[in-house]
């Protein structure tokens, strides 16, 4: 279908794209002698490693199964034998390293592969091969597949709004007709007739590529962050606006991203599970920026050294995108299936400067995508007071885009005081019992009688006096 | 890889502005204002500019020595504290010192300079804006706080709005009221031409206030490098004209007559235009979001025009430290909707 545009959508920063690999057409990354993969793979729990040490794998097989709905299976991504089953260095809830050590045999065990397969088998095919959303959240597919209403759209988001990372745009140009046919499965899976493709406006080799197909609608975004975030691309796509709090199925529409589209097409016809991914290395200090197919669990000093190795020394060391990514200390880190890029950022690039005092200026308010007020709630969480945060802030509904932190001239930390808002109304305590004693002890009986521990009417109307006067 | 990597929390990319950057555009935006003061005014004015802007810098300088406990034993604390102060200078004590010394008028009396606008400017800085908590953190504009202190502390009576007259003219000095005394007065015209109110040349006014052609060159450039929003002082003109117009139509002898031809000269006399591009767009004295924003500045231009034709002076001081201290109020209440938020009965009484 012919290419529209998207609606326009107040908020949003124009950083450069300085998308440097957006010609490097997709390398494959040499086998790496060793891999080591987390078995916190996806939002949620992590797997339960289903191998033991001294085990010989295949690549493709499963080596952790997922733990509920909302974790994912892992598998292997190379053929060899398990070295080694070691706890994460800040593994809380359990995530696992299990290490493989290669054995260059190549020896594949896929899942059988399915012809015109039904919703239903979709859907277990989805959640066997351990897809997860490849946009960078990490969110179960099986589970977004899987609607508890009723929706009417499929959006498949190719929007990579984030500068520097160019692997969506690769695999849009390279494998359109496999991202196409995965986009078809999960709209069988989910039951829906429309499907639309969201791309920025800086990829028309991908607009023009999607146009071929009679069943798929691209829409044109404007080159603005975070045109990719999931409500704002709901929005300007369909004009449809995701309450606070709900999910886009309660808007008849489920957003995928174009890589997961594309495992999802393997995982069908191939039954190959997904365990390697494309990973942009990309910054000022690399010597060749280029997008390469990475397996998972892959040292990060790999890919360095693929791209050329270091030019000069860099700033910072980003995992992911520049606004939203992990910064790194060092190269001993390995991939994950969530893994989108691999910044090398040189001094004029990164940003590490000193905060200094807020000015008022507004700029904030006037780029946040959700329209949300940062400054106040890092003026009340710097002062402790979680709740005003929450009212004049609102900070619940925040989708951590670092939009504010990038355009605000006195370099507050924004986004660092939006999740400790986060952190500690999730935490909030138990309200104390109300009813004390003289020394100030909670009080258990009276006259023999116990008391009940909630306050009664009048005592609240006595709160509230308290609280506004 | 080198033990000086840097470890943060994203965004790992920022703009590149700063707060001393856009502080500096403003002393640009300013400039032409300054300098066609000095061309009407003559080298007062200029004595005017640099001692005010002297004392503002002076004054911070000597707060922060002070608070950094630069008066040690050892000299060398003192040079760090020096050091510490050059880095962390981010020029918004030279924006108030210039904004105070182009609402000011000159003087015949030079060494007067050397007190009142020091003076002035010391009470800018040290008083409304340190002991509030420094930068961003004023409650009320320093320099039209300075303006008031100074118009309330001297006599009134050096200060009435004069011109000078060009720079190399036999200088004699004409005191005399501003174009408003006519515009305000019994059956209002303009003392003045169009063409002359937009130059400058002739006008009897403050030091940067009279050249609307200077502020308007200002206003082009902060707007062009997005440091006011360009809709803000054509927003605050157009509703202040309105109601200058109307509020001066009581005026006429002949019955009430709401006088189009008079709109432009309201808003090119008697600083409105000044105070309209650089004193209500004030990021740290105005309300943080947009709506908000809109509601001080319909707020403001109604409250001047209506001021300045009850009072018949220069009011646009008093009004913007007047509206300054409703901004915390303004911005209590007005905030905007998120994206996705829904009205509900719940929402309203909880929220």
């Amino acid at each position: 279908m012919k290419a529209v545009k998207g609606k326009y959508y107040f908020g949003g920063i124009h950083p450069r794209g300085n998308k440097y690999a957006a010609s490097a057409a997709i390398e494959v990354l040499p086998e790496p002698e060793q891999v080591a993969i987390s078995t916190l793979q996806s939002a949620g729990k992590p797997a339960v490693p289903a191998v033991k040490v001294g085990q010989t794998v295949k690549e493709g097989e499963i080596i952790a199964r997922a733990d509920g709905n909302v974790s994912s299976n892992v598998f292997a991504s190379v053929s060899g034998t398990v070295t080694e089953i070691r706890d994460a260095a800040d593994g809380n809830g359990g995530e696992k390293y299990i290490v493989i050590k290669a054995d260059k045999k190549g020896e594949k065990s896929y899942l059988p592969p399915l012809a015109d397969p039904e919703a239903d088998e979709i859907k277990q095919r989805i959640f066997d091969a351990g897809i997860v959303g490849l946009g960078g959240a990490g969110f179960p597919t099986a589970v977004k597949a899987s609607p508890s209403v009723p929706v009417d759209t499929l959006i498949v988001n190719g929007a990579e709004c984030e500068p520097y990372l160019t692997c969506d745009h690769r695999i849009m140009v390279e494998k359109t007709e496999e991202i196409a046919r995965g986009a078809r499965y999960i709209a069988k899976a989910i039951g829906v007739k429309k499907i639309i493709i969201g791309i920025e406006a800086n990829k028309p080799d991908a607009i023009e590529a999607f146009e071929r197909f009679a069943n798929i609608q691209p829409v044109i975004l404007r080159k603005q962050y975070p045109m990719g975030g999931e409500k704002q691309l709901i929005y300007v796509t369909t004009g449809r606006k995701v309450e606070l709090g709900k999910l886009p199925m309660h808007v008849g529409v489920v957003v995928q991203n174009t890589g997961t589209c594309l495992a999802v097409c393997e995982a069908i016809e191939n039954g190959k599970p997904l365990y390697e991914r494309v990973v942009t290395v990309s910054g000022k200090c690399v010597k060749e920026p280029k997008n390469l197919l990475v397996k998972v669990g892959t040292p990060l000093s790999n890919l360095v050294e693929f791209c050329g190795g270091e030019d000069g020394t860099p700033k910072k060391v980003v995992a992911g995108g520049p606004m939203t990514g992990v910064a790194l200390a060092d190269y001993a880190m390995y991939t994950h299936k969530t893994t989108s890029g691999l910044l090398l950022l040189s001094d004029k690039e990164a940003a590490a400067d000193e905060p200094t005092p807020c000015l008022n200026c507004g700029k904030c308010a006037d780029v946040c995508p959700m329209h949300l007020m940062p400054m106040n709630t890092a003026f009340y969480s710097s002062a402790g007071d979680f709740e005003a945060a929450e009212k004049y802030g609102r900070a619940s509904a925040c989708i951590e885009c670092g939009a504010c932190e990038y355009i605000c001239p006195a370099k507050r930390p924004l986004i660092q005081a939006i999740r400790k808002t986060k952190a500690a109304l999730r935490s909030a305590k138990k309200p104390e019992p109300v009813v004390r004693d003289v020394a100030g002890k909670p009080l258990t009986e009276i006259d023999g009688k116990p008391v009940e521990q909630s306050a009664p009417d009048y005592l609240k109307a006595n709160e509230k006096e308290e609280n506004n006067g | 890889m080198d033990n000086t990597v840097v470890v943060s929390t994203p965004p790992h990319v920022k703009s590149k502005r700063t707060t001393r950057g856009i502080m500096i555009d403003v002393c640009i935006a300013l400039l032409p204002c300054a300098v066609a003061g000095c061309v009407f005014f003559g080298w007062q004015a200029l004595l005017i500019i640099l001692a005010s802007v002297f004392a503002c810098v002076a004054t911070e300088f000597v707060y922060f020595f002070i608070q950094n406990k630069g008066f040690s034993h050892k000299c060398a604390d003192a040079k760090a504290v020096c050091r510490r102060f050059i880095r962390q200078f981010d020029f918004t004590s030279v924006v108030t010192g210039l904004i105070l010394a182009l609402i000011l008028p000159t003087t015949d009396k030079w060494y007067e300079v050397f007190y009142e606008v020091m003076i002035g400017g010391i009470f800018s800085i040290a008083v409304v804006k340190m002991l509030f908590g420094g930068t961003g953190k004023n409650l009320v504009n320093p320099a039209a706080a300075g303006r008031v202190f100074m118009f309330i502390s001297f006599s009134l009576t050096t200060y009435v709005a004069c011109n000078f007259g060009y720079v190399g003219d036999s200088g004699s000095l004409e005191t005399g009221a501003t174009n408003l005394s006519v515009l305000l007065g019994s059956n209002p015209t303009s003392a003045e031409s169009l063409l002359d109110l937009f130059l400058g040349s002739g006008v009897k006014g403050c030091i940067g206030e009279t050249c609307a052609l200077a502020i308007l060159v200002g206003y082009v450039y902060l707007s062009v490098r997005q440091v006011i929003k360009w809709w803000q002082p054509l927003m605050f003109l157009a509703i202040f004209g309105f109601a200058a117009v109307f509020m001066s139509g009581f005026g006429f002898e002949s019955g009430y007559k709401f006088d189009m031809s008079l709109y432009l000269p309201h808003i090119l006399s008697a600083g409105v235009l000044f105070a309209a591009v650089f004193m209500f767009t004030d990021y740290v004295t105005s309300p943080k979001n947009v709506w908000a924003q809109m509601v001080y500045i319909t707020i403001s231009a109604l409250v001047l025009a209506i001021l300045r034709y009850l009072t018949g002076i220069e009011v646009a001081s008093f009004v913007i430290l007047f509206m300054n201290l409703f901004v915390p109020l303004i911005d209590k209440y007005i905030l905007p909707r998120p994206f996705g938020y829904v009205k509900t009965k719940r929402a309203k009484e909880g929220k």
